[in-house]
C-alpha cells in the first residue's frame, strides 16, 4: 500500500537514535516482523530516494520505527513532528518465519536491532536470548548480552566473540540476526557450522522496493556454472536463510 | 480518457501520451498503479538468453539523479513469454517489449521469436551504457543502426522503435539511420554516463565504476536531444529523461516529443505517472488544447 500516515508520536532516544510512530490500522494488520517500509525522506529535496525501515513494533493501528540518523534522509525524518504526515509504501519483504517452542538467539549490530524487537514480540513459547553490539554506549539498547567495540558498556569486542559459547550454553536451536553485513556473515558461517538454523535480515541500496529494477541485489547459491544467481533483497528477502546465500565477504 | 490527450506512436495510436520508461516499472507495480491507464507499457529489457546482471553495489544516489549498474538483469526470452508475458497481456494498454542483443541476427531471432506472441510493438535497446559487448556497441554508429534497423523490419510489421544513448557524438546522425532503416519512432534518451567516489574512503558508489545517470540532472540534457531530433527527423519521439511531472512532460512535447515516460520518478513516487495523466489532462481543458496542438510547437528559438 501507498499511503500518507499522520505522525502520532516521536521519541528522541540517546544519541542518534529516536522511534517515530505512524497511525494506520490496514497497514498495522499486515505488518509482521522482518518487513520494512518505504519511507519518503523529503520535500522534493536530495534524496528523493524512499529510505527502507524495518518496523520495530506494532501496537494496535499503530507502527514503530526506531531509527538512527546517519544522513540526509534520517535527518529529516528525525525533524518530523506528531501531527507532521508522511508517505509510506509498505509493508514489504518477506517476514522472518516464526517458530514455536525453541530455543531462539537473536544477534543485533547498531541499527539492525528493531526488526529482532518486533520478531521477540512476535515469538510464542521461545526462550529468547539476545546479543547486541555496537561501537560505543551510545549504540547499546536493552539485551541479555550488550558488546561494545569500545569496551564503554558491557563486554568489549565484537558480538560474535563469544557467540559460540553463548549458543552452547543456551542450547540455541534458531538464530535470527540483522546488522552489518560482515557480522552477519560471521554468525552465519558459525550456525553453519554448528548446523544451527539461521536468518539473516540483510540490507542492500534500494530504489523502488518493490521487485522492479532489480538494483538491490544479493548473491543465492544456485545450480549453474557460477553457482549463484541474483535475488532481490526488496521482493525476494530481505529475510534469507543462511543455507541459500552465497557466503562472501563485500 | 478524452481527445485531448491522444496521441500516435508510429503505428500506434494511444489514449494517452504516458508510459514508463524500460527498467524503472514492471508488472510489480500493478499493486499502486492501475495499468489500464497508462498509455502504454514498457517492459524491462529482455534478452535471449537469462542475463545475471552486475556485481553490486548497483545504485547510488547522487546530487540530482540516480547512478545504476543493474546490467540488464532478466530471465530470457523463453521465461519471459512463459510467465511474465501472460501478466502484462491482462492490461489493455499497449505493451511495447524492450529488447536486445548481442548481434544483429540475435536482435532478429527475439523480435521473430515474439512476433509469434501477443504485443504492440518493440524497443530496440541499443544504448544501454550497463552491459559489454552488447546494447551501446550497436547504438553509437549510424551503419550499425541502419543495418539493424532495417533487417529488424523484415520481421514484423508491430511498432518498432530504436532507443537511442546521448553518449555519442551526433544523436541526429543515429536518429536519421533508425528512421530510414524503417523505423517508425525513436525512443530517447537512455541514461548518460556517471560515476560517484565516497570522498572519504576513496571507494566507487557503484561496484562497476561507471553507471547509468538518470533523473532530475538529465532533463535539460534529453529535452535538448529531443528537440535536435525532431527537427531533424519526421517520425514521433518517446521522450525519456528526468520526467518528473506534467510540466516537465510539457517541456517534452513543445520540444518535439510525442509520447513521454517516467523512469526513476516511479521510485521516489510510485504513483507519478497516474499524477502526470490527470494533471496535464486538467492543464490542457483549462487552456482549452489538446496535446496535438503543442507538439514540436517550441517557441521563442532564434535560429
Amino acid at each position: 500500500m501507498y499511503k500518507k500516515c499522520l505522525i502520532t508520536a516521536f521519541e528522541e532516544l540517546k544519541a542518534d537514535y529516536f522511534v517515530l510512530m505512524i497511525e494506520d490500522s490496514a497497514l498495522a494488520q499486515v505488518s509482521e516482523p522482518g518487513q520494512f517500509f518505504n519511507l519518503s525522506c523529503s520535500d522534493g529535496d536530495i534524496p528523493r530516494l524512499k529510505k527502507p525501515i524495518s518496523i520495530y513494533d506494532v501496537d494496535g493501528s499503530e507502527i514503530a520505527f526506531m531509527i538512527k540518523k546517519v544522513g540526509k534522509g534520517t535527518e529529516y525524518l528525525s525533524k518530523l513532528k506528531v501531527g507532521d504526515s508522511i508517505d509510506v509504501l509498505g509493508p514489504l519483504g518477506n517476514p522472518f518465519p516464526l517458530v514455536s517452542g525453541k530455543s531462539v538467539l537473536m544477534v543485533s549490530g547498531g541499527v539492525g536491532y528493531p526488526p529482532l524487537v518486533y520478531l521477540k514480540k512476535k515469538l510464542e513459547d521461545c526462550e529468547v536470548i539476545s546479543i547486541h553490539g555496537g561501537r560505543s554506549y551510545d549504540d547499546i539498547f536493552l539485551c541479555d548480552y550488550p558488546f561494545t567495540e569500545d569496551g564503554s558498556y558491557g563486554r568489549k569486542g565484537l558480538v560474535t566473540a563469544h557467540l559460540e559459547k553463548i549458543i552452547k550454553k543456551h542450547k540455541i536451536e534458531v538464530i535470527y540476526t540483522c546488522g552489518p553485513d560482515s557480522m552477519m556473515k560471521a554468525i552465519g558461517r558459525k550456525a553453519l557450522e554448528l548446523n544451527i538454523d539461521c536468518y539473516l535480515s540483510l540490507e542492500e541500496y534500494m530504489a523502488c522496493g518493490i521487485g522492479a529494477c532489480y538494483g538491490c541485489a544479493v548473491k543465492v547459491k544456485a545450480d549453474n556454472e557460477q553457482g549463484y544467481i541474483y535475488k532481490r533483497v526488496c521482493k525476494d528477502g530481505p529475510v534469507f536463510e543462511v543455507k541459500e546465500l552465497w557466503m562472501e565477504d563485500k | 480518457m478524452n481527445e485531448r490527450l491522444k496521441t500516435r506512436l508510429g503505428r500506434l495510436e494511444l489514449a494517452n501520451p504516458v508510459t514508463v520508461a524500460s527498467g524503472t516499472f514492471s508488472y510489480d507495480y500493478a499493486d499502486y498503479v492501475d495499468f489500464n491507464r497508462l498509455g502504454a507499457i514498457v517492459t524491462k529489457t529482455i534478452t535471449k538468453e537469462a542475463r545475471g546482471g552486475n556485481p553490486t553495489p548497483r545504485l547510488f544516489e547522487t546530487e540530482a539523479g540516480l547512478l545504476n549498474s543493474i546490467g540488464l538483469q532478466n530471465p530470457g526470452l523463453d521465461k519471459f513469454i512463459k510467465e511474465e508475458l501472460p501478466k502484462y497481456n491482462q492490461w489493455k494498454a499497449p505493451l511495447l517489449v524492450s529488447l536486445s542483443g548481442s548481434s544483429i541476427e540475435e536482435f532478429c531471432e527475439i523480435v521473430a521469436r515474439m512476433d509469434e506472441e501477443d504485443c504492440a510493438g518493440y524497443e530496440i535497446n541499443v544504448s544501454c551504457p550497463n552491459v559489454k559487448n552488447e546494447g551501446i556497441a550497436f547504438g553509437v554508429d549510424p551503419k550499425v543502426v541502419f543495418e539493424l534497423t532495417s533487417k529488424l523490419r523484415k520481421h514484423t510489421e508491430r511498432e518498432l522503435i530504436i532507443k537511442l544513448s546521448p553518449n555519442v557524438t551526433d544523436i541526429v546522425s543515429v536518429a536519421k539511420a533508425a528512421k530510414e532503416g524503417g523505423a517508425d519512432s525513436l525512443a530517447l534518451i537512455n541514461t548518460l554516463l556517471g560515476m560517484a567516489i565516497d570522498w572519504k574512503t576513496g571507494k566507487s558508489r557503484i561496484a562497476r565504476g561507471v553507471g547509468g545517470y538518470s533523473g532530475i540532472a538529465i532533463k535539460p540534457v534529453a529535452l535538448s536531444n529531443v528537440w535536435r531530433v525532431a527537427k531533424a527527423v519526421d517520425i514521433p519521439i518517446l521522450a525519456m529523461g528526468g520526467i518528473s511531472n506534467y510540466q516537465d512532460a510539457l517541456e517534452f512535447f513543445y520540444a518535439g516529443a510525442s509520447v513521454v515516460a517516467v523512469g526513476t520518478e516511479n521510485f521516489m513516487n510510485p504513483l507519478a505517472t497516474i499524477e502526470l495523466i490527470e494533471k496535464l489532462d486538467m492543464h490542457l481543458e483549462s487552456q482549452n488544447i489538446s496535446l496535438k496542438d503543442i507538439i514540436g510547437k517550441v517557441k521563442g528559438v532564434i535560429l
